[in-house]
């Protein structure tokens, strides 16, 4: 044959111990990790709901508006519903509102996304759709879905979701059209590689951490838009605690009862903090290292 | 006359896998109006050496560690900030590789030239205006006075080079730092900007230093070179001497290495193969005991990978006297004129000359 | 296997519209390819060889039918695939690959070394599971890599390694053509001489036939037989290696061969003619002859007549009015 061709010698990249850099990441990227510390404990609560909390649709209006105390944590609404057991509840609510919209849209969104950016011809109707769901306020399609069913968490759900996946799905389609265009999808399809698995092997992967991003933005906007169905009473029926019902129920005694507004605002105003900590932490981490190869 | 004096540079980076040693160790003169290569391939510290003299290191990515920069007797190391900015663009200018990310998008072309002026001359806005047309017809630029208002994106790519150059010579430098001028350009075009900086050195009586991995482009224009490889320097030469007797390893290997478009290279009726160097570049963030080269070299013996090798100096055909170093009260080693001393970092200097004979 | 070339290209043509279509009267159109014709035969390499805005990179994808060609035929050995649909097209791809020019992007960075190298043989039911594997192992000992690297990602080459990764892969299938786009423009001067010394052993091994493209001369000259000299979308000199060297008739190519700088000294150009003025775009290309602007020999009908590339002495064809078939060819006079 040829002259011996020298085997060419691997890069030799120095690693360090796991430790080294996981201490590492955690010292660049706090805010990741604290938002989902926050985050975990958040759903430890919601999990163990019934462990920690009483019963939160007993009333007692003997115990009525009683302040925060060691028997009452959180105090009593005008119903002596101990708002502690409540706002535990209503943790339940709310995660689960906020990651059912957030899995349900970028689902969604993630195959409407794909369809518009690797098929030209979907992408000029699907894209005006888009652009039309995503102007209509989800308040206001909520009240409409519930005028025609009956008030649920499923409805409010739907009623979330739908103007969300547009802005999932724009997300997703940019990914797809700025791979499109990289050399090493060119190289596949030259090495024969057809439509659906180069969708799913080449483009996909690529397109998921954009995704995660914004499904953590999505689930954040979800829990507010609940909480705000549910204060204007086109959300969860009122029996069922969730932070936006307990506060509009709160609302009239505020002036004599402000713990009853107070504390679940702070929880949900926490929960969003956590969610969007999360979420913006993953951006930084996931967006540079895409882009910087390592 | 010595305008430049480079001695025992050091320049690390500070990565999250380790310290980088970008420039380890050089040394080197410039004397007025000479054009002096600089030739290694990507990773060798030719930039970083050059970005060293001009102290432009970003201060959170690495630092000169070692080793002193004179520049017509002031120490620049020691400068403060201020004060080196009153250098860069002054007495020492540099232009650069990319011509689109290295001038203001939105400024237009006679704007960042006469502001330049202004803060090296001290003269008004007009006066400044003036001498930016000036130099832009010194550059040879088609259309001066139409192209001060033009802004970079209207320009092509050889046309921003000149306003680079342009650029850089408002302010009548002693050193012009050229770092890749002509590699993003078209050939056709590099062949025009380098016959330019010739043509100006001629007039205004600059140093250059020349950087570039191109061979070709070096024996076109430089007259002195230096040969750089994992941020050492290993070779030194006049650029006639550096291209007949190659002494070090890694220069003959990079000289066998390059396709000839001026030779017919076949053997016996077929393609004939090209001379590999084998291996990669080491990785700079170990500690090289020895050699660079060593891992790579055919020339190479156990005393190379143990013991690095000092700049021996040819003389009397034959590299025997150990090269001092760089220090002030040391050897004169200063060259008159573009021939001076032949150095090469290298055990068997040697073998190498014999193999090529 | 037909005994015929094993690519041809007739009269290729590719112009991208410039968006302002709708409401502008005149389209503009970028002219990226011309009307280009030339054929490679087993084994050879043809090279092309051009500044930038010559068209050279397009003409390889239009080739490969990862661009669609405006008009023209291509013959891919033998078979016209010119107006085959990507379905159809899909089963002639096993003949011809792309090596890229960057080696860092053209690797998906989320796959191992070893499934992008296998990809193409999964991809037409080549081989399967070990079967497969095994055939990547000796893919990657035949370019030079370790075995076991297979199972590394991407950024764990070097810019060399990752380029003989490419070249693996456009082996898998064992193609007759491949495409080579500036296959080593990326990589420094020693790594270089490793990459096409292996290309050129790959071919004399396989007898593959390879559409060079590039703008380094002294590449060119090293890795061609044949070599095509593009300008402006258009062929203005083809000829065999050896004589473009020695005996160029086109100005154009006299300008790139005396603008090219040689690493010797003592062959320095001090005050060589340098051709003038800037590469011209091709939204916007000059009549007539796309040189005449910059042409030292300029004549008036260079400002009208479109020149055809016809073989003026044998083996040698020219795009210019003022080299004519059959005469001698003598330097021409300059005009300016």
């Amino acid at each position: 044959m040829t002259a011996t061709i020298a085997l060419a010698d691997d890069v030799v990249i120095p690693r360090r111990s796991l430790v080294a850099r996981s201490a590492d990441a955690v010292r660049r990227n706090p805010t990741i990790f604290i938002g989902a510390i926050l985050l975990a404990a958040l759903v430890l609560v919601a999990l163990l709901a019934p462990v920690i909390a009483a019963d939160p649709f007993r009333q007692a209006p003997i115990n009525r508006m009683r302040p925060p105390s060691e028997r009452w944590w959180f105090g009593t609404d005008q119903f002596g519903r101990d708002i502690f057991s409540r706002t535990i509840y209503g943790t339940r609510v709310s995660l689960t509102v906020g990651i059912s919209v957030a899995l349900f849209s970028s689902i969604i969104g993630l195959i409407i996304g794909l369809a518009c950016g690797y098929v030209r011809a979907l992408d000029a109707v699907l894209m005006r759709v888009m652009d039309g769901l995503m102007a209509i306020p989800s308040i206001l399609l909520a009240i409409a879905l519930i005028t025609l069913t009956r008030p649920g968490l499923g409805i409010v759900i739907v009623a979330i979701v739908i103007p969300e996946v547009p802005r999932v799905a724009r997300v997703v389609r940019s990914v797809v059209l700025s791979i499109r265009s990289q050399p090493y999808v060119e190289s596949a399809v030259a090495g024969g590689t057809r439509s659906l698995k180069l969708l799913v092997r080449h483009i996909l992967p690529n397109t998921l951490a954009p995704l995660i991003v914004q499904a953590t933005y999505v689930c954040a906007s979800a829990m507010l838009i609940e909480a705000g169905l549910s204060f204007l009473g086109a959300g969860v029926p009122p029996e069922i605690p969730s932070w936006g019902n307990i506060i509009a129920q709160g609302r009239t005694f505020f002036q004599i009862a402000p713990w009853s507004i107070l504390i679940p605002g702070a929880f949900l105003a926490l929960t969003v903090l956590a969610v969007n900590m999360l979420g913006d932490g993953l951006r930084d981490r996931l967006d540079p290292r895409l882009a910087r190869r390592m | 006359m010595t305008i430049l004096q480079v001695r025992d540079l050091k320049t690390q980076f500070f990565t999250r896998d380790g310290v980088v040693r970008a420039v380890d160790g050089v040394s080197f003169d410039l004397n007025a109006g000479e054009t002096l290569g600089i030739v290694g391939e990507s990773g060798c510290g030719k930039s970083v050496t050059a970005l060293s003299i001009l102290r432009l290191i970003p201060a959170q990515a690495g630092r000169i560690v070692g080793g002193s920069v004179t520049f017509e007797g002031t120490e620049l190391t020691s400068l403060s900030e201020s004060e080196m900015r009153k250098v860069r663009g002054h007495s020492i200018s540099m232009i650069f590789q990319e011509p689109m990310t290295s001038l203001n998008p939105v400024l237009t072309v006679g704007t960042q030239i006469a502001e330049n002026v202004v803060q090296h001359w001290g003269v008004g806005w007009r006066e400044a205006r003036d001498r930016a047309r000036e130099v832009l017809e010194l550059v040879r630029l088609s259309d001066p006075k139409r192209r001060l208002d033009e802004y970079p994106h209207q320009l092509s790519g050889g046309m921003r080079q000149r306003v680079m150059i342009a650029m850089a010579l408002s302010c009548d430098p002693k050193v012009l730092i050229a770092d890749e001028p002509t590699t993003a350009l078209d050939v056709t075009i590099q062949a025009q900007i380098l016959d330019l900086m010739l043509e100006l050195k001629e007039k205004i009586g600059a140093a250059i230093i020349m950087i570039t991995h191109d061979l070709g482009v070096i024996a076109e224009t430089a007259q002195r070179v230096i040969v750089m490889y994992a941020g050492r320097k290993v070779e030194e030469a006049s650029v006639e001497d550096l291209f007949a007797r190659p002494a070090h390893p890694y220069t003959r290997g990079l000289m066998r290495a390059i396709p000839r478009l001026d030779l017919d290279a076949e053997e016996a009726g077929r393609r004939a193969r090209l001379d590999e160097i084998p291996g990669i570049v080491p990785v700079l963030t170990q500690a090289i005991p020895g050699c660079a080269f060593a891992s790579r070299c055919a020339f190479a013996t156990d005393r190379c990978r143990v013991e690095p090798p000092p700049l021996f100096e040819q003389g009397g055909g034959a590299f025997g006297a150990a090269h001092s170093h760089h220090d002030g009260a040391g050897i004169a080693h200063a060259h008159d004129g573009p021939t001076g001393p032949h150095l090469a970092a290298c055990w068997h200097t040697d073998r190498v000359l014999e193999a090529a004979a | 296997m037909s005994e015929g070339p094993s690519l041809e290209v007739r009269d290729l043509v590719k112009h991208f519209p410039l968006s302002g279509g709708l409401l502008s009267r005149k389209k503009k159109v970028v002219r990226a390819v011309d009307g280009v014709s030339f054929d490679v035969r087993r084994g050879e390499t043809l090279g092309v060889v051009g500044e930038s805005g010559c068209g050279k990179s397009t003409l390889g994808k239009v080739v490969m039918k990862l661009i669609e060609p405006t008009s023209g035929t291509i013959l891919l050995g033998g078979t016209d695939v010119t107006h085959l649909e990507p379905g159809a097209m899909w089963p002639h791809r096993r003949q011809i690959q792309l090596v890229f020019q960057d080696p860092y992007s053209s690797l998906n960075p989320r796959l191992s070394a070893g499934t992008i190298v296998g990809e193409p043989l999964e991809n037409f039911g080549l081989a399967r599971g070990s079967d497969k594997d095994g055939r990547v192992a000796e893919l990657f000992k035949r370019v030079g890599l370790r075995p076991e690297a297979m199972r590394k990602y991407p950024h764990e080459f070097s810019g060399g390694q990752r380029q003989r990764l490419g070249i693996a892969k456009a082996l898998a299938v064992n193609p007759d053509v491949i495409v080579a786009d500036e296959p080593v423009s990326a990589l420094d001067v020693s790594v270089q001489a490793q990459v096409l010394n292996l290309l050129i052993d790959l071919q004399d091994e396989y007898r593959l036939t390879y559409l060079f493209i590039s703008h380094d001369l002294g590449v060119m000259r090293h890795v061609s037989h044949r070599i095509a000299v593009m300008y402006l979308g258009r062929i203005v000199e083809l000829t065999d290696k050896r004589t473009l060297f020695s005996r160029p008739l086109h100005p154009y190519t006299e300008a790139l061969l005396a603008a090219a700088p040689i690493p010797d000294p003592t062959k320095r150009k001090a005050r060589r003619r340098i051709v003038q003025g800037e590469v011209p775009s091709p939204t916007n290309p000059p009549s007539g002859c796309h040189f005449h602007p910059r042409c030292p020999y300029v004549l008036p009908a260079c400002r009208t007549i479109d020149p055809p590339l016809v073989e003026v002495l044998p083996g040698q064809r020219v795009a210019c009015i003022r080299r004519e078939p059959g005469a001698e060819p003598a330097p021409l006079t300059p005009t300016r």
